[in-house]
């Protein structure tokens, strides 16, 4: 297929389906048919785009034919695309669920344009090869993230967009201050020029590029909370709805790591003495307090959404061996993690659709009386912290064996004392909110909780549906992990991406 | 804030700055101006007929129209019946006729969120044309016509006019939600 359409229509589809949403927009049935067309569509057009690079190398296209130091490039290469057919699948399987798990007032109010003006901002990260649109892309994904969280306005809601909006803006401003400095000093904002001026080894301003690279890793970090800054996240995905907040949860973060490892695989090349010591102390720290901070708590989200901050460690951690086996690794961990976080999200939407709660103490007794749930969450939380024949094994152990491989011997022992903590978070919520018998007291509702559905049964459908791509990954491993690997290949060895993006 | 010197003067100024948007919308291809700008200058004459009138007057007068209709009647052709609803629509609007009491009518409202997703569905349009060519998205394709005012046609004209909707309608629907408080 023609390479400028594939590339174009993961943006497009869902501007367009936003676009018809918003045209009709006092009809939410109208709305579901048009963002089911687009979801089924993005996925199929991701899936095609993953093809088409797995077969053919790196895709590019230049849009309005201005030529590529000058005008906007779109580019993939094979982690792009991979990221973006998980984003897809992610995308399908929140659909299904706000179609009965999402009051009908936040519906009205414009959760279906949200979702697919999001979707539109990740492709738009995933594809740019530029580094100010990658900025402004960003920033199309964030509004609609605030959009989002705010949506239906409850007071926890509010408070809890406040502080992301806050340090997010912060965030942004660190970032657009970096696209500057780099503009300044080099001369470019194309990456894949960027990669080339940045290897001449006699450009004057050479030294101060570890300077730059700071600020996209505060900016990055800050947004895909890295240890320092990161206590915004326990502190907000919490409070929307689940089918808000699994999606942002489970993808949003992942994003910004995928930034950081684009950027400081071609341009920002971390210096041995300097950037890479510094990245894996901040992969090790931010693990170990995702983990301690998860042990304490007693919400079933905020316990996932601590876990969140702990599995960013892990994709950080490939980032700062950074070498080819690890970062495939990390490849590898940022997919499974999309899959499997939402999937649990999506777990304790289910199980507050039907008990009015979330907190740990007042749930209980679920295995009696839903049993498949209790396996779907089993099976998930399993995945989660990484035993054998499930998806987390796999990243884990790929990290682990180009740890040991590259001698960080520290950061690897770190990662499987805190697959340890993090099975114990899993056993936790299992025990409470499956195992025990449930509390006799009948509590209040409290939270954010699900709208009641007609069809209560019909939740169980995206949980599924992402348990099938799971079971996918974990005991079909072998194509996805070659996969990661050929896609960390194209990241070190980045002379295949400079020539696509140059020599056409 | 209602004062007759100031709904006098916006009565007078509301086509000026109407007409001057569009203007700068047309300029914008090779001179400073375009879509947002123009946007932004347009929208200030609904601004100011907000702060003078207030924003049910302006969603009134320049967003809703009330359509007149009636069951056509035995005995009078199609061409009748259509001039019958062609003169009710235009020469019924005057004041004095109480077109209510014996048409029936329907209320058409344009709503800001509709500017907003037409001016978007225009500007992608205009981008996804070079795309249907086989050609990266957002290829230009220009006419051969040069036009006296509006200089000549092709598809960045349409994206332009996309963004000048695009940002009127935002504008409109902050004023709108603004003066609601």
């Amino acid at each position: 297929m023609n390479p400028s359409l594939l590339l174009t229509l993961p943006l497009l589809l869902p501007l367009y389906g936003a676009v018809l949403c918003l045209l009709f927009w006092q009809r939410n049935q109208a709305q579901a048919v048009i963002a089911a067309t687009v979801q089924l569509g993005l996925s199929i057009s991701a899936g095609l785009l993953l093809y088409e690079v797995s077969q053919t190398g790196i895709l590019t296209t230049q849009i309005g034919k201005w030529p590529a130091p000058f005008g906007i490039t779109l580019v993939s290469d094979l982690f792009s695309a991979l990221i973006l057919v998980s984003a897809s699948i992610v995308g399908i399987a929140v659909f299904l669920f706000s179609l009965q798990g999402l009051d009908s007032k936040r519906k009205k109010y414009g959760y279906y344009p949200l979702l697919l003006f999001l979707q539109m901002g990740v492709s738009g990260v995933c594809l740019t090869g530029d580094i100010f649109n990658l900025y402004v892309w960003f920033e199309v994904l964030l509004i609609c993230c605030f959009a989002l969280l705010a949506l239906g306005g409850t007071k926890a809601q509010l408070e809890g967009t406040l502080k992301y909006v806050t340090i997010n803006i912060f965030a942004s401003g660190i970032l657009l201050t970096g696209v500057g400095v780099v503009y300044s000093l080099y001369g470019s904002l194309n990456i894949a020029e960027l990669a080339l001026i940045v290897r001449q080894p006699d450009h004057p301003n050479l030294q101060l590029l570890t300077l730059c690279s700071v600020f996209f890793l505060t900016g990055f970090g800050i947004k895909s909370a890295i240890f320092p800054l990161f206590f915004w996240l326990p502190a907000s995905y919490h409070t929307p709805p689940i089918a808000i907040s699994a999606f942002i949860a489970g993808l949003i973060s992942k994003i910004g790591i995928y930034t950081l490892i684009r950027l400081f695989t071609l341009v920002f090349i971390p210096k041995a003495n300097f950037m890479l010591p510094m990245l894996l102390l901040l992969s090790a720290l931010t693990m170990v307090i995702g983990v301690i901070g998860a042990a304490a708590q007693k919400d079933f989200r905020k316990i996932l959404s601590f876990h969140i901050i702990s599995q960013i460690g892990y994709m950080l951690m490939g980032l700062a061996i950074y070498t080819p086996l690890a970062l495939a690794g990390s490849i590898y961990f940022i997919i499974h993690n999309i899959l499997v976080k939402t999937n649990l999200f999506l777990v304790s939407g289910v199980v507050a659709q039907q008990h009015h709660t979330f907190s740990l103490k007042k749930l209980g007794g679920i295995y009696l009386k839903q049993p498949f749930l209790a396996l779907l969450f089993l099976l998930s939380a399993l995945a989660l912290a990484g035993i054998p024949p499930l998806s987390g094994f796999w990243g884990k152990f790929m990290l682990a064996m180009g740890g040991f491989k590259a001698g960080n011997y520290g950061i690897v022992a770190t990662s499987l004392c805190v697959s340890l903590v993090t099975l114990f978070s899993m056993t936790k919520i299992w025990n409470e909110v499956f195992w025990k018998a449930k509390p006799l007291k009948v509590s209040k509702p409290s939270g954010a909780i699900p709208a009641k559905s007609r069809y209560p049964k019909f939740l169980y459908m995206p949980v599924i549906f992402l348990m099938v791509f799971i079971l996918l990954i974990s005991l079909y491993a072998q194509p996805f992990i070659n996969l990661a690997q050929q896609a960390a290949n194209q990241l070190l060895y980045t002379n295949s991406y400079i020539e696509a993006v140059l020599k056409r | 804030m209602k004062t007759i010197i100031l709904s006098t003067a916006i009565r007078l100024l509301t086509p000026v700055f109407l007409l001057f948007s569009v203007y700068i919308l047309l300029r914008g291809h090779n001179h400073p101006g375009g879509g947002f700008i123009g946007g932004l200058i347009g929208s200030i004459a609904f601004v100011f007929h907000v702060l003078a009138h207030g924003a049910n007057a302006t969603a009134r007068v320049f967003f809703s129209l009330t359509l007149y209709h009636h069951p056509r009647q035995s005995g009078h052709s199609r061409t009748r019946y259509f001039m019958q609803i062609m003169n009710a629509n235009i020469r019924g609007r005057r004041k004095g006729r109480n077109m209510e009491n014996r048409w029936n009518y329907i209320f058409v409202r344009v709503r800001p969120v509709y500017l907003i997703a037409f001016g978007l569905l225009l500007a992608v349009a205009s981008g996804t044309i070079g795309l249907l060519a086989g050609q990266p998205f957002m290829s230009a394709f220009w006419l051969d016509v040069h036009l006296p005012v509006l200089g000549s046609l092709g598809t960045p004209l349409l994206f332009d006019a996309g963004v000048y909707l695009l940002v009127m309608g935002m504008v409109l629907k902050m004023i709108f939600t603004m003066s609601k408080e």
